[in-house]
């Protein structure tokens, strides 16, 4: 099985964000970047999968220098080499058309490709469309939001997958070469030792510049790569503070409710939802 | 490119529309001009186009083909992609619902148009361009964003329970189109379609939802969950602690990999509070929470509070909210 993971790196968004002086993007000064956690999945999936049915796994990452800390991160679990597609307009907010056909492109270089996974979403920017649009430039089948990989069938070059929908889930079939895009649910991906990321360090990285793509054959301008070539552009960005003021209903000790004080709580909520929030 | 501005209504399961695809359809009629039209998209769906009408749509394209079913997307994203081509509406909208996370995104490629998901308001700049808010970074910021204008149609999603729906007669002008779907377009092979029976709403259109977390501490004991969820008209939710725990099925899951929910009240109870789960609640008008430890997060983010050992708040909550829907 030849197995191609497409990874990035986000912003780590459990720690604290602030508006940047622009007004229109997070203040990335002193940011902690890491593998999207999506990304992590998939890579796992991948790497999984490839112990059970042999062959190799390729990482492909579009983004600044910075990004190759994920591709590191991903080889350390176990991934055998990777593509950095990088420059540094590609860490400014990219077109997900112009993404989706820059990273396709470098796997169309790659032989034999059985099977893809991305992660569902970037948890920065939340676009959720590049792993399926990746598809779409392929021209090949996509299972969106998987939770469970049933079947692998590499000789009869069919897969098996368990994946949510509105309301409940399905079992689908499909034939290989296809996409898949994790959701977090599928696995538990494991950690990267600092001695194998040491050893990351060895396996193959193939540096690709812009100047080497071809963008003529992609349809897209090279100019397009880069935050004013977007379709979609950003003009104002908040970090509102949650404003709730919190009615908390507790015992005296300050702590936590006991004996009567329960029932007497209760009805105070059920009183307060009736009458001030208004919501039963 | 013509001044249409297109819904793509949303189907469930059971052949009934859903509920979100008034809501787009009557926002958009009320913010963004232009004619309001539909799409209607599925198999065996075609005298649904009067109930869009009734909600303002003055076309309805209907695409009755019997490859659009089994929430497939490849059927669809020939069908739209084609309509798209032949029309070129000036903005195409959904509901944002895991159907349209699964098929909109290839339809954007394949039609070359900028692609808004999960949007919580629509609007237009003076010069006719789609202006959307919608979360990102884990629900933590809002953007504003703007499309450029290039002439491509301008597509976007729309969260569920974010606008009111409002009924409104529309000429619903009926055009069957074919899109030629052949057998041959759809390469995902259904095996099996599990969906839940449950007389509960479903999470992503609930106006209250209750949700448990890892403190319920087994399956039998989310029986608290769905009976306060009965009790209040409420659909159930789980954090993924739970989900993962075995107490109550993945479709459940509330948060940034789950569902996004919106809704007028949430309780949730003995959940922590942490990032990804309050990025798919924390646009929730009322937060009600309950938990045993003074010092647990989701405190900061709530409304209303209990902090108590849940196993002995529900009983006497439930008694009084009894009495209370009884009065
Ligand atoms: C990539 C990624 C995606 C994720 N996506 C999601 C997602 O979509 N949704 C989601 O929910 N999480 C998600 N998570 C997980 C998230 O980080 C938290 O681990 C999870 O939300 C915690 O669930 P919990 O609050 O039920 O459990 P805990 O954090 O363990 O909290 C349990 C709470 O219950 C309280 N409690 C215990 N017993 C009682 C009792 N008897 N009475 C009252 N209170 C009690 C405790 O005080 C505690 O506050 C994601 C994580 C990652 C890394
Ligand atoms: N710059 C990138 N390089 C490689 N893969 C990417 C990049 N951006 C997004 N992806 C993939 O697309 C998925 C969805 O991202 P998004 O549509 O941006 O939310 C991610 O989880 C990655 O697997």
């Amino acid at each position: 099985m030849k197995i191609v993971v497409f990874i990035t790196q986000t912003q780590d968004t459990e720690a604290r964000i602030k508006v940047g002086s622009s007004g229109d993007s997070i203040d990335t000064e002193g940011m902690k970047w890491i593998m999207n956690p999506y990304d992590e999945f998939a890579v796992e999936e991948a790497i999984k999968t490839k112990e059970a049915y042999g062959g190799e796994v390729v990482l492909i990452a579009a983004g600044p220098q910075r990004a190759s800390q994920a591709l590191l991160q991903g080889l350390a679990m176990g991934a055998d080499s990777a593509v950095h597609i990088s420059d540094e307009a590609l860490g400014e907010t990219v077109d997900s058309l112009v993404l989706s056909k820059l990273v396709a492109s470098e796997l169309g270089k790659i032989e034999g490709v059985d099977l893809i996974f991305t992660g569902m979403k970037i948890i920065d920017e939340e676009s959720v469309q590049v792993g399926i649009q990746i598809a779409e430039e392929l021209g090949i089948a996509h299972l969106a939001l998987v939770s469970k990989v049933i079947d692998v069938k590499p000789d009869e070059k069919k897969l098996v997958c368990q994946k949510e929908i509105d309301g409940g889930s399905v079992s689908v079939e499909v034939s290989l070469p296809a996409l898949i895009t994790c959701p977090d649910a599928m696995n538990e991906p494991r950690y990267a030792s600092v001695p194998n990321i040491m050893k990351a360090k060895r396996k193959p990285m193939k540096m690709v510049s812009l100047d080497d793509v071809d963008f003529g054959s992609l349809g897209i301008n090279r100019d397009a790569v880069g935050k004013s070539g977007a379709k979609i552009k950003t003009v104002n960005l908040e970090v509102p503070e949650v404003e709730r003021k919190l009615k908390i209903i507790k015992g005296s000790d300050e702590t936590t409710v006991k004996g009567d004080e329960i029932a007497e709580s209760a009805r105070e909520l059920v009183k307060l939802l009736r009458d001030d929030a208004k919501v039963i | 490119m013509s001044s249409e501005i297109w819904v793509v209504a949303d189907i469930k399961a059971d052949g009934e529309v859903r509920k979100v695809t008034f809501e787009v359809l009557s926002e958009a009629r009320r913010k963004l001009g232009g004619p309001v039209c539909a799409v209607l998209l599925g198999s065996g769906v075609s005298d649904k186009a009067s109930e869009l009408a009734g909600y303002g749509a003055e076309k309805i394209y209907v695409v009755d083909n019997p490859n659009l079913k089994d929430f497939n997307p490849d059927g669809y994203v020939k069908a739209l992609c084609g309509l798209i081509g032949k029309h070129s509406p000036a903005v195409v909208l959904s509901g944002n619902t895991a159907f349209a996370e699964d098929y909109m995104p290839r339809v954007a490629s394949g039609v070359g148009s900028g692609l808004a998901m999960d949007c919580i308001d629509i609007g237009m700049t003076d010069d006719g361009r789609l202006r959307i808010k919608r979360y990102s970074h884990s629900s933590r910021a809002i953007s504003t964003q703007e499309f450029n204008g290039d002439g491509s149609a301008m597509i976007a999603t729309v969260r569920p329970n974010s606008f009111k729906e409002e009924e409104s007669a529309g000429a619903g002008e009926v055009v069957s189109e074919d899109a030629g779907i052949t057998d041959a377009d759809i390469r995902i092979k259904v095996l099996e379609i599990k969906t839940k029976e449950s007389d509960r709403p479903e999470l992503t259109e609930a106006e209250r939802v209750v949700s448990g977390g890892r403190g319920l501490a087994s399956e039998e004991n989310f029986n608290h969950i769905y009976d306060l969820a009965d009790l209040l008209g409420a659909a159930a939710g789980a954090t993924r602690a739970a989900v993962d725990a075995g107490y109550c099925p993945y479709d459940m899951q509330v948060g940034q990999t789950g569902k996004a929910v919106s809704p007028i009240l949430y309780v949730a109870v003995a959940i922590s509070g942490s990032v990804q789960h309050f990025s798919g609640m924390g646009s929730s008008k009322v937060i009600v929470s309950i938990n045993k430890d003074p010092e647990a997060p989701i405190f900061a983010k709530s409304d209303y509070g209990i902090c108590g050992d849940l196993f002995q708040v529900l009983p006497p909550l439930t008694e009084e909210l009894k009495k209370a829907l009884s009065e």
